[in-house]
């Protein structure tokens, strides 16, 4: 009993070792792109630093020289990012 | 590309034979009495003075040259740039946007409805160009190498009103 509960343990640490980089991984895969559709938009920014999701396709970009950026996808299946005050 | 592979393991011994037998480029402004490394004397006009003995040049290493990239048609282009991975999902559509953008301003060209000028569009193409291997250059090399050497192919489609008039956009 004791060997399966210590498998266990070592199956749900090793399961949240790779859970939290991959995680990481991801936000940094999005903060990435949103940084390139925002430069291919011709829109200062540098580099996106933060990501807020606000729904699928949709997000608040916050970058490194303080602009914001609604980016989202529109039903036409257009990328659009608008400035935010 | 089998026998061209086949052909370079036949060849690569002869050639690594002719390279340790080369001997020195001789130059018009090089020394006269420089001794060959055939060992076959030649007259010395002082022979109370031979030359100190020069050391074999370094035979230079066989080299391969990297394949240049083969051009690459537009379905596979599109399908590359769908499969990659050097570029995220948001990217690649934004890059579908412009790609569609451009192909609208050279419809409008060809229906004489707009007031741009081919250098105008090849200005657009070429900046379109740019993003692309901007974004592509750093973790897909072999996609944007692949896309520099199509770079003038693609062009040439859509530069031409008939073969513009074939694609499937």
């Amino acid at each position: 009993m004791n060997r399966v509960t210590l498998g266990l343990a070592r199956a749900l640490v090793v399961a949240a070792l790779f859970a939290r980089p991959s995680s990481a991984a991801d936000d940094e895969a999005l903060k990435k792109d949103l940084t390139a559709v925002i430069a291919l938009h011709g829109l200062p920014c540098g580099k996106v630093v933060a990501v807020k999701v606000l729904a699928e396709s949709d997000y608040n970009a916050s970058c490194e020289d303080r602009n914001r950026y609604h980016v989202h996808l529109n039903p036409e299946g257009r990328v659009l990012v608008e400035q935010q005050k | 590309m089998r026998l061209a592979r086949v052909s370079l393991l036949l060849l690569l011994p002869l050639l690594v034979v002719a390279c340790a037998r080369r001997e020195p480029a001789t130059s018009d402004s090089g020394p006269a009495n420089v001794p060959t490394p055939t060992g076959i004397q030649q007259p010395a006009a002082t022979p109370a003075a031979p030359a100190p003995p020069i050391p074999a040049e370094p035979v230079p290493p066989v080299v391969k040259a990297p394949a240049p990239a083969r051009p690459l048609d537009l379905n596979t282009l599109e399908t590359q740039l769908k499969e990659t991975k050097a570029i995220g999902l948001f990217t690649k559509i934004t890059l579908k946007n412009q790609v569609d953008d451009l192909l609208g301003q050279f419809r409008r060209y060809y229906q004489g409805k707009a007031k741009l000028t081919l250098k105008d569009l090849r200005r657009s193409y070429d900046l379109l160009m740019m993003k692309v291997l901007t974004l592509l250059q750093d973790e897909d090399q072999r996609l944007a190498s692949a896309i520099v050497a199509s770079r003038e192919a693609i062009w040439r489609l859509l530069a031409n009103e008939k073969t513009f008039a074939t694609l499937q956009v």
